[in-house]
């Protein structure tokens, strides 16, 4: 790496360091409601560490990491030094600072309001301040990597931007176009009532606004851990990339369709057409695609490993892989979590299906699962894979880093599934307690200790990944440089739609003015349409 | 790289994918606005269009008739404008009309009767229970009486002369153990919340009454009229479910607890 080094690092033990605390309280909460421990007496203190956790989980460590990774991609990637350091450092304090903003107001009880800051729930200003804070400063980082790809090319005529940069600017740019939902939802409806402006809210185009961010954000979280399927995995063991065109139609395919589909959140809203909710519902199908692309060919790219090392037959090179490689263990892990949350995600966003699910714990079981499973597993890796360049500090711990693993998958496994059981039953998601003495619900009760557990396995796991990290010294060996994976058969020529994004850019806006232009204007127009807000922790 | 144009019908990538991104949005369109919305076994709507504008989420007859008056359970909506404190003028104002609810509610808004104390009590509280016995959505005989003569200035004077007055010396309930069940936590599986949720001490919703220190008559006499639906001001009916949930055991209990300190005359109470 050349100048970028100290500011990843800032950005992952910042990250990582937030994302230790709250792994904390979120154990805290799964432990209160259950049956080992008795009601919480105070509600409110149960949301305020459900809003932190949330989101210092959602917001500050994936943007974070996304953030991290996507500078070290730009200078290892494109080998060159990054432009616009000193800008990037910005971003980075503006996070910070956002954070701490936003943390400072949740722990004083004012913005009690949970991460999705649903209105006519209105907390302080000054949470909603941190938030926009935290998004600005991942701004500067869309520019910069953008500004540094356009260097790069005109350094590079013609030449094919390699996958991973690619994978990392679909991810800027769609978090860019993403987060300007939840943008106008807090500047134009939000802000003015958190500061008194007005006493009323039109609370249902702002959950339209919020959900156009909604779910596009969670492709943003997973871009990074894709980038890692594509471009860490296949090199970390010793396999080839199977299609690196693959991967490019993968990350196009998210920028279109990631977008328009957020609406399927709000299938139990009232005020939007059932005709957008299903146009809505069959876009979200179509994202299932990049998905399965992926695991296609990553699963290849896997077994061309397998062979390299002398595996035969149909299944003979599943035995011949490198298990005792921590890596191999990571996207095995990631790959199960990801297909179990993957077909409760299915559930989820059928139209028809969803209302047997509709916020339950099933819901928080699937997007731990796919999130806090999947993705930051792959986290771990991708941090894991360049600490060496980034501490200068020799290999990892290969046994510490399965144990690692091997406790992130079984708590998650041990956390989540219980929540989908339960939440067939129909537990409500979002509950500070739950009357385990009824007997209706007395034979749910040990489904709760049971992911109480699993939550401490994730607990121990989460140390164990800091203590990793925070142990690496520096060693005067240089380090081995850097590389990505090589595909097997590199394309003779990329086509230009798939070296560049403008093409998907403008599908992607296309697609959203169709699908959210109607109920944003229709909404918008309505007369009457505004509820009192709700302070939260006002009085 | 060649000289292929990204913008271009000839570049076969760009022209498949706008195709094929075209084609899904139309077909799911058609299915979501024109095939599925007269499926619907409650389907009564007449022609395409309508069917159409359903689908769309464009309200059938929003605006062409105000929505009516008589189902709904109150007229006042509340917003925390309301909740701010009076000037001393309001608060001068409203003192000077308050020798008319002495009465019943004490010179000092602490009632040595059963009618509720208002010391204390929160400006948007007072305004809307009073729009709510002048529109007739709560009804008493002796209050109808009294608000008919009442402007709306009247109104906002005497709820900041209320707010201004000290309340009974009680301090907001804080949870601990000792707690009656049903104030600490309510009876999830009965769909009953907390009252602390609402009334004070985990938080004080808008509109929602401080009742600490109330005369226990007068709350349970409150809570039944909501069993009863004699009394249904509540604009969520929330005092009406969450009553209705509730045996008179456990009415008296929650009565008896915000009763607890003393109102006016009993024992052991200091002057406010």
């Amino acid at each position: 790496m050349f100048v970028a080094r100290r500011l990843v690092l800032a950005h992952f033990w910042v990250a990582f360091v937030a994302f230790l605390g709250a792994i904390f309280l979120g154990e805290w909460q799964m432990f209160m409601r259950s049956p080992l421990s008795a009601w919480i007496n105070n509600p409110e203190h149960y949301y305020r560490s459900v809003t932190a956790h949330g989101t210092v989980m959602a917001y500050v460590l994936p943007t974070l990491v996304a953030m991290g990774f996507g500078y070290a991609i730009s200078e290892l990637a494109l080998k060159r030094p990054l432009i616009g350091l000193r800008w990037a450092w910005t971003g980075f304090w503006l996070v910070i600072v956002g954070t701490a903003m936003a943390a400072i107001t949740v722990a004083l009880g004012k913005a009690s309001v949970l991460y999705t800051f649903y209105p006519p729930m209105i907390a302080s200003p000054f949470y909603y301040l941190g938030v926009v804070l935290v998004v600005v400063g991942s701004w500067i980082w869309v520019a910069l990597m953008s500004i540094n790809l356009r260097a790069w090319r005109k350094e590079n005529p013609g030449a094919t931007v390699p996958l991973a940069m690619y994978g990392n600017l679909a991810g800027a740019y769609l978090w860019a176009w993403t987060s300007v939902g939840a943008a106008v939802e807090v500047l134009v409806l939000i802000l003015p009532a958190s500061l008194g402006l007005t006493d009323t809210i039109n609370a249902g185009l702002a959950r339209v606004f919020f959900s156009w961010t909604l779910h596009a954000i969670v492709y943003f979280w997973l871009m990074p851990a894709y980038i890692a399927f594509y471009s860490i995995v296949p090199r970390a063991i010793g396999g080839r990339l199977y299609s690196d065109t693959m991967g490019r139609v993968a990350f196009a395919l998210f920028l279109v369709f990631s977008m328009p589909i957020g609406i399927h959140h709000l299938f139990a809203d009232p005020q939007v057409g059932a005709g957008f909710k299903f146009v809505h519902a069959a876009m979200t199908a179509m994202v299932s695609v990049p998905t399965l692309l992926t695991v296609f060919t990553i699963v290849a790219s896997v077994e061309i490993a397998g062979r390299l090392r002398g595996g035969k037959g149909m299944l003979g090179w599943i035995k011949a892989l490198p298990w005792d490689n921590p890596m191999m263990l990571a996207v095995t892990f990631a790959f199960i979590m990801l297909g179990f949350g993957g077909a409760g995600g299915i559930i989820n966003m059928s139209y028809q299906l969803n209302e047997t699910v509709h916020n339950t714990q099933w819901v928080t079981g699937h997007f731990h699962l796919i999130f806090a499973g999947a993705i930051v597993i792959m986290y771990f890796m991708i941090a894991y894979d360049l600490w060496p360049q980034l501490m200068r500090c020799g290999s990892m711990p290969a046994g510490l880093m399965r144990t690692q693993l091997w406790l992130w998958f079984v708590g998650m496994m041990v956390l989540t599934m219980p929540w989908h059981w339960v939440g067939i039953l129909g537990m409500p998601r979002r509950m500070a307690y739950y009357d385990y003495s009824h007997p209706e619900l007395q034979a749910q009760a040990w489904t709760v200790t049971a992911s109480t557990l699993g939550g401490l396995l994730l607990v121990i796991s989460a140390v164990l990944f800091v203590y990793i990290l925070a142990r690496a010294r520096r060693t005067h060996e240089a380090p081995v440089p850097y590389t990505f994976s090589e595909p097997i058969h590199m394309p003779a020529r990329t086509p230009v739609a798939l070296n560049t994004f403008a093409v998907w850019v403008t599908m992607m806006i296309a697609l959203t003015l169709v699908n959210y232009g109607w109920p944003i204007v229709q909404l918008a127009s309505l007369e009457q349409a505004s509820v009192p807000v709700i302070p939260i922790g006002g009085r | 790289m060649s000289e292929e144009r990204l913008f271009s019908w000839h570049n076969r990538v760009v022209k498949r994918s706008v195709i094929a991104l075209v084609a899904l949005t139309i077909v799911s369109m058609l299915i979501g606005f024109i095939w599925l919305p007269p499926v619907h076994e409650d389907f009564t709507l007449e022609g395409l269009w309508a069917g159409i504008c359903r689908a769309a989420g464009v309200p059938a007859n929003w605006g062409s008739d105000n929505a009516s008056q008589a189902g709904t359970s109150t007229s006042v909506v509340l917003e925390p404008a309301m909740a701010r404190a009076g000037t001393n003028a309001e608060i001068g104002r409203g003192a000077t009309l308050a020798l008319n609810c002495t009465m019943c509610h004490g010179a000092q808004g602490m009632s040595r009767s059963d009618a509720p104390n208002l010391a204390g009590q929160y400006p948007e509280v007072v305004i809307k229970q009073l729009e709510d016995y002048r529109s007739g959505h709560r009804s008493s005989p002796i209050m109808e009486a009294i608000v008919n003569g009442l402007s709306d200035r009247d109104v906002r004077d005497l709820a900041a002369y209320y707010a201004y007055l000290p309340k009974a010396r009680t301090a907001p309930t804080t949870y601990d153990e000792t707690l009656p069940a049903l104030i600490r936590v309510g009876d999830p599986l009965r769909n009953i919340a907390p009252c602390i949720s609402c009334h004070g001490g985990v938080d004080q919703k808008l509109g929602a009454p401080w009742l600490e220190g109330m005369p226990k008559r007068y709350l349970v006499t409150q809570l039944k009229a909501f069993i009863a639906g004699t009394r249904h001001n509540d604009p969520g009916a929330q005092m009406r479910n969450m009553a209705r949930a509730m045996t008179d055991a456990e009415i008296d209990e929650v009565a008896t607890f915000y009763a607890r300190k003393a109102s006016n005359g009993e024992p052991g109470r200091a002057a406010p």
